[in-house]
């Protein structure tokens, strides 16, 4: 029996916006099994982003609780919350969100040394996942010298270096053409295969949904629905 | 570890880096340019009246009032056997008396200033009246100042007509010729002023030994018959303006002030702002607040000691060779400031510490306010781009 890593009791979130309130997330249930590669789906607004968010502790409910591994994440403090995402999230963002003035290798190695580990201890595992998302002849790089392709296999490797049991990937494909789409989702899914970190992604794009196991519709706030693919792994 | 990350976040960003640290390094020199000027300005003009005029104070005879001519010939004193004795360099004798030039048939109420020819206590321009004779020849002998001389369209070579009172009151007059036109840089010894030999002066009036004032090195103690006029009293007037000019410049330092601290701050801002994904990036990442507000203090304070290198750099050799060149004031010299064609900048250690400290913490608040904000916010808010605007 695959083991709860994420649960969502009755989540709302509620953003202010100018004198009014917006409701992104109403009442949200859900739950996230380890290794489980999963995507929320859904127009824009629909409240996907800020779901993700939420799992990552990035930001707080407005109601309702987030439990990881049975832990409330409500009952964290600022710096509970931060070691969290330190520790048990990797993050990958649709602009990538490198840090610019660091090469391949540094950025790959950044989330290591906030966990406390030293460079020489650490260096042949980021050159490994720098193989292993295929820039190793690129690893002096910056982010400026290389595609979006390029950076967002580094911001996998990142998210993927520190062994994390979840990883929260926010359109990962949005800035990506086609072809560079396939490949980050056949890559992300054979880590996912490798590493056994559940991978949630954010997305309205197809592509995306033919690859995933679970999808979770979304709209206006609500769950629409929450279906399993059992072709999703091909 | 975060002096690693804040040293390689610093100098990776290559140009944004320099720039902001040329900002702030030209901010730097600009203040000290500025505050150095208005200094050597203050100074030069209390040192100017002091060295053409005051001296260390001076003894005057009791009544006397520069500002009431028609009361010159009724204060004038004999030379007291305490200041007789005094050596050049510790005294100059002077003696006012009132007169008409007739420069061109134009009348010209003047100021006629006897001083002693021995005197090495007041630098005047007064050379060539040394070379005559104690006794007077047929034309009497004077310098007159550039402004003067413009003034009442005189030049060297020049003769012309002085006409005054003598001690029992009986009109006098005869030629004088103008041996030289100097440069008397004070204008209250050059406008309407003509310099004789004390020696003639006397001679002129009848007043043998007799002084308007002594002016002299330093305070020798009480002397009957004589005030005692110490420098704050006769500066009195220059004084109030300059305490008006400090009042002024305190105003001007704290406008470069707040220029300064705008620009660097403007500069250090903008540099965090465009960080704002960076920083949310961080957080993301798991790194904790304090320590991301640690890193980016840091990187602030590498880019204030980096500033003051620059500014060190570019600076001293800017302001050696000013130095020697100077700021050309003429209009003020033409105005009532004892001021020279050109000032020289006047650098004053505490106030460069207190300015180069000010900027340094600036700087260093400047990244460690705007982080702080960003931290203590969202990081959803800080990754969109959004925590500050």
């Amino acid at each position: 029996m695959e083991k709860k890593l994420i649960r969502l009791d009755r989540v709302s979130k509620v953003f202010k916006v100018g004198e009014d309130n917006f409701t992104a997330l109403h009442d949200v249930s859900l739950e996230i099994e380890s290794g489980s590669f999963m995507s929320f789906v859904g127009p824009s607004g629909s409240g996907k982003t800020t779901l993700l968010n939420l799992i990552g502790g990035l930001d707080v409910p407005t109601r309702g609780n987030i439990f990881f591994k049975e832990s409330g994440l409500s009952s964290m403090s600022r710096q509970q919350m931060a070691q969290y995402r330190r520790e048990n999230i990797g993050f990958i963002f649709q602009t990538y969100n490198l840090l610019p003035v660091y090469s391949v290798y540094e950025n790959v190695l950044f989330p290591l040394l906030l966990n406390g580990l030293k460079e020489k201890e650490v260096r042949d595992r980021v050159m490994d996942i720098v193989a292993k998302v295929g820039l190793s002849d690129q690893y002096k790089k910056r982010p400026s010298q290389l595609s979006g392709g390029q950076c967002q296999r580094v911001a996998i490797a990142r998210a993927l270096v520190k062994d994390p049991p979840l990883i929260l990937a926010d359109e990962p494909t949005a800035n990506l053409d086609t072809e560079n789409s396939l490949q980050i989702l056949e890559l992300m899914r054979d880590l996912n295969r490798q590493f056994k970190a559940a991978v949630v992604f954010s997305t309205h794009d197809e592509k995306v949904t033919r690859y995933v196991r679970r999808e979770v519709n979304l709209e206006d706030g609500r769950i629409l629905s929450d279906k399993n693919h059992l072709n999703g792994d091909s | 570890m975060n002096w690693d990350i804040a040293r390689k976040n610093f100098y990776r960003q290559g140009l944004r880096a320099f720039l902001n640290v040329l900002v702030t390094a030209l901010s730097i020199i600009a203040l000290i340019f500025m505050l150095s000027l208005l200094n050597g300005f203050q100074a030069q003009s209390t040192r100017n009246l002091v060295t053409t005029d005051i001296g260390g104070g001076h003894y005057r005879s009791p009544g006397f009032d520069i500002l009431a001519p028609t009361e010159w010939e009724d204060h004038t004193l004999i030379v007291p056997d305490q200041l007789m004795h005094l050596s050049d360099q510790e005294k100059a004798e002077v003696l006012v008396q009132q007169g008409q030039l007739y420069p061109n048939r134009r009348l010209y109420p003047v100021q006629i200033r006897g001083i002693s020819m021995e005197q090495m206590l007041l630098q005047l321009p007064l050379d060539n009246l040394k070379k005559f004779r104690k006794e007077i020849d047929d034309v009497i002998p004077a310098v007159v100042g550039v402004k003067m001389a413009r003034k009442a369209h005189l030049k060297k070579g020049d003769t012309l007509t002085l006409k005054w009172r003598d001690k029992s009151g009986a009109v006098d007059a005869r030629d004088i010729f103008i041996v030289d036109v100097g440069d008397m840089i004070n204008p209250r010894i050059d406008d309407g002023v003509v310099w004789l030999r004390l020696d003639h002066l006397r001679s002129m009036t009848d007043r043998k030994n007799e002084v308007s004032w002594v002016a002299v090195k330093n305070y020798v103690g009480p002397i009957n018959e004589f005030d005692f006029q110490p420098v704050e009293n006769l500066m009195a007037d220059l004084l109030a303006l300059l305490s008006q000019d400090r009042r002024n410049s305190k105003i001007l330092w704290s406008i470069l002030m707040i220029l300064v601290c705008t620009s660097v701050f403007n500069t250090q801002v903008l540099n965090i702002f465009k960080r704002q994904k960076e920083i949310g990036t961080l957080m993301a990442l798991g790194m904790d607040s304090n320590r991301i507000v640690r890193i980016f203090t840091l990187e602030g304070a590498l880019a204030a000691i980096w500033a003051l290198l620059v500014a060190f750099i570019l600076g001293v050799p800017f302001f050696i060779w000013y130095q020697g060149v100077g700021f050309d004031v003429t209009h003020l010299s033409e105005a009532s400031f004892p001021v020279r064609e050109t000032i020289f900048p006047d650098y004053q250690p505490l106030e460069i510490f207190y300015s180069l400290t000010i900027v340094f913490v600036l700087v260093v608040l400047a990244a460690w306010l705007p982080v702080r904000k960003i931290t203590r916010l969202d990081p959803t808010l800080a990754l969109r781009g959004r925590a500050i605007k």
